[in-house]
């Protein structure tokens, strides 16, 4: 829907909020009349501190109570502004809605301090939505919250790019695609051992290695320790804009994956194995068996209804509608939340959200809310506008 | 002549003012500034209390005060300069088929007139500003031969109520100019 995010429910109208990027600053109306605010406020050197935390809160609420907003959305991103909206939109009483795209891991310090900043944001939230069932136990262990709070919805598939040939591969030989970083985390290591295998089980079997990586040289080897030259394919390094490509000149796609993209196929779409090189030779095994069922037309349009993007623009509103419904907790109840984070943590955020709300009760005596004009109701596609009779022109702010 | 019409919003007046000349009506539209009695109040205390308490230290110890005083004295000063709007009213006046004089009136007497003709008037828009702290509306005409807008209130932030019906009048005036025959068309998009 709509990244650091306010929203309408009652007309179902979206408001997007976001950095400035280059140039591109201020009010700007896209396809179908989404209007995006791109406020820009260059934080400080070090992104994290403290001194952006409070910035954003006379911008924030400006932009919520102009835009009457009801529910405010946060994406998980690098960026504090997400975390910092969220924040404030606490504060003042909004109700918000949290989703976890588990992007990035846990051992660089990067993501340490980013896991930090986000059980704060966690502590706190109306609702979570996750993107795979297993990101959805790691988010209710690491913050805390109830599982009856998040929500799973599978992001979406660019279908119309990954589309499968037109013609269907012929059967004699069977290709199977490894596209990945040649890493130990990617499986490299079990690369080496399976390949051999299952070129020596089935003459029939060829492999295209697509991706770079420092296990590469050692996949290499085995190639020419085994003289299998002519049956595997070292591509190299695969720009995106090719992946499908080099996917659709194969039968079989050989990935390991640590999150739940998995849990996200049926059955027959997938055969999992331990990563065990004998264990996976038994699942390629399997595949190749199950390969002369498989109409790949069939499962392009099966893929396509599970994960399209209204699919998931449906279940998202399911969401908000139950984030709406929940009832408002006082500043006491709330903030006893904070306080179970940790022992120091949890009394940092304690203070850090009462130092919030001190603040916005200060600019609430400066600027009462009433004195925030709201945006009349203006439809910029059909230039029609609600409160003024007659048009009413709005250009992109400079 | 027309009753000069008023509304009040948001800390600015707004005043209407047609006068009926000898060959066509001249509209003024003025924006004052409303003096809010409680405010300056509050930082004309303020800024007694910021002079008034190095003046104590001074009779207790000596020379850190002297310093402290300077210092106390240019933030009072400062504090009363940000705080009161030089800028007493500003307005437009719109003259069919000749053009606009946008003016400033300044607290100490001093008037500063920008006239643009009207051929020169491309269009009057009304535009959403976005600050790293707030969010704003202002009123803009492009005029031909600026690559920047032109604001209409300088300084002013009068709210969007204030502005429209001096949108529409700037609208009308130069549509009418375009096209001297249909003066009751309504503006347009580009």
């Amino acid at each position: 829907m709509n990244e650091k995010k306010g929203e309408r429910l009652i007309v179902s109208e979206v408001v997007v909020m976001t950095h400035a990027y280059g140039n591109r600053s201020g009010v700007r109306y896209m396809t179908g009349g989404l209007k995006v605010y791109y406020v820009p406020w260059k934080p400080f050197l070090m992104q994290n501190t403290l001194p952006t935390f409070y910035g954003t809160l006379p911008i924030i609420r400006t932009i919520l109570i102009r835009e009457k907003i009801s529910l405010v959305h946060g994406h998980q991103a690098f960026s504090t502004l997400c975390h910092e909206a969220l924040m404030h939109a606490r504060t003042m009483g909004y109700k918000v809605v949290f989703t976890d795209h588990s992007l990035y891991g846990f051992s660089d310090v990067g993501s340490i301090h980013m896991n930090k900043v986000l059980q704060f944001t966690l502590a706190d939230v109306t609702q979570a939505i996750c993107v795979s069932h297993t990101s959805k136990e790691n988010t209710v262990l690491r913050s805390g919250l109830p599982p009856e709070k998040v929500f799973v919805i599978p992001n979406a598939v660019d279908t119309a790019m990954f589309k499968p040939a037109l013609e269907r591969l012929s059967t004699d030989e069977v290709v199977i695609v490894v596209i990945s970083r040649l890493v130990y985390r990617k499986g490299a290591d079990l690369l080496v051992e399976v390949i051999p295998e299952v070129c020596r089980l089935y003459p029939n079997v060829r492999f295209i290695v697509g991706g770079d990586g420092p296990k590469r040289v050692r996949l290499e080897e085995m190639r020419e320790k085994h003289s299998l030259q002519d049956r595997v394919d070292m591509l190299g390094a695969v720009p995106h804009a090719k992946v499908q490509s080099v996917l659709i000149s194969g039968h079989i796609f050989l990935n390991r994956v640590f999150s739940s993209r998995d849990q996200v196929l049926p059955d027959d779409m997938i055969v999992l194995a331990e990563p065990d090189p004998a264990d996976m030779v038994r699942a390629i095994e399997k595949a190749i068996y199950r390969l002369p069922q498989v109409d790949p037309q069939a499962m392009h349009l099966r893929m396509k209804n599970l994960y399209s993007w209204h699919d998931v623009a449906k279940r998202t509103e399911i969401v908000y509608d139950r984030a709406l419904r929940c009832s408002s907790q006082n500043l006491l109840e709330r903030l006893s939340r904070y306080l179970s984070c940790g022992v120091w943590a949890g009394k940092i955020f304690f203070l850090v959200m009462i130092i919030d709300f001190l603040l916005w009760s200060l600019l609430r005596l400066w600027q009462p809310d009433v004195d925030i004009e709201v945006v009349p109701d203006f439809d910029p596609v059909h230039r029609e506008c609600g409160d003024f009779s007659g048009d009413m022109e709005d250009k992109c702010s400079q | 002549m027309v009753e000069p019409h008023s509304i009040t919003n948001g800390g600015y007046t707004y005043i209407h003012d047609v006068d009926k000349g000898p060959i066509e009506a001249i509209d003024t539209h003025h924006v004052i500034a409303r003096r809010n009695a409680a405010k300056s109040v509050i930082f004309n205390l303020s800024s007694f209390i910021l002079i008034a308490n190095p003046l104590f230290l001074f009779f207790v110890k000596d020379k850190l005060a002297m310093a402290l005083l300077w210092s106390l004295i240019l933030c009072a000063f400062f504090v009363k300069l940000f705080f009161q709007k030089p800028i007493e009213k500003e307005s437009v006046i719109i003259m069919p088929a000749f053009g606009v004089q946008l003016e400033t009136h300044y607290r100490s007497g001093r008037i500063i007139r920008r006239f643009i003709p009207i051929d020169k008037i491309l269009k009057a828009v009304v535009n959403e500003c976005v600050t790293p702290v707030t969010c704003y509306w202002t009123l803009s005409l492009i005029v031909r031969g600026e690559e920047e807008l032109t604001l209409v209130f300088k300084e002013f932030r009068p709210p969007l109520k204030l502005l429209v019906p001096i949108w529409k009048a700037l609208c009308a005036a130069t549509d009418s100019a375009d096209n001297p025959d249909a003066f009751t068309q309504e503006g347009s998009g580009s």
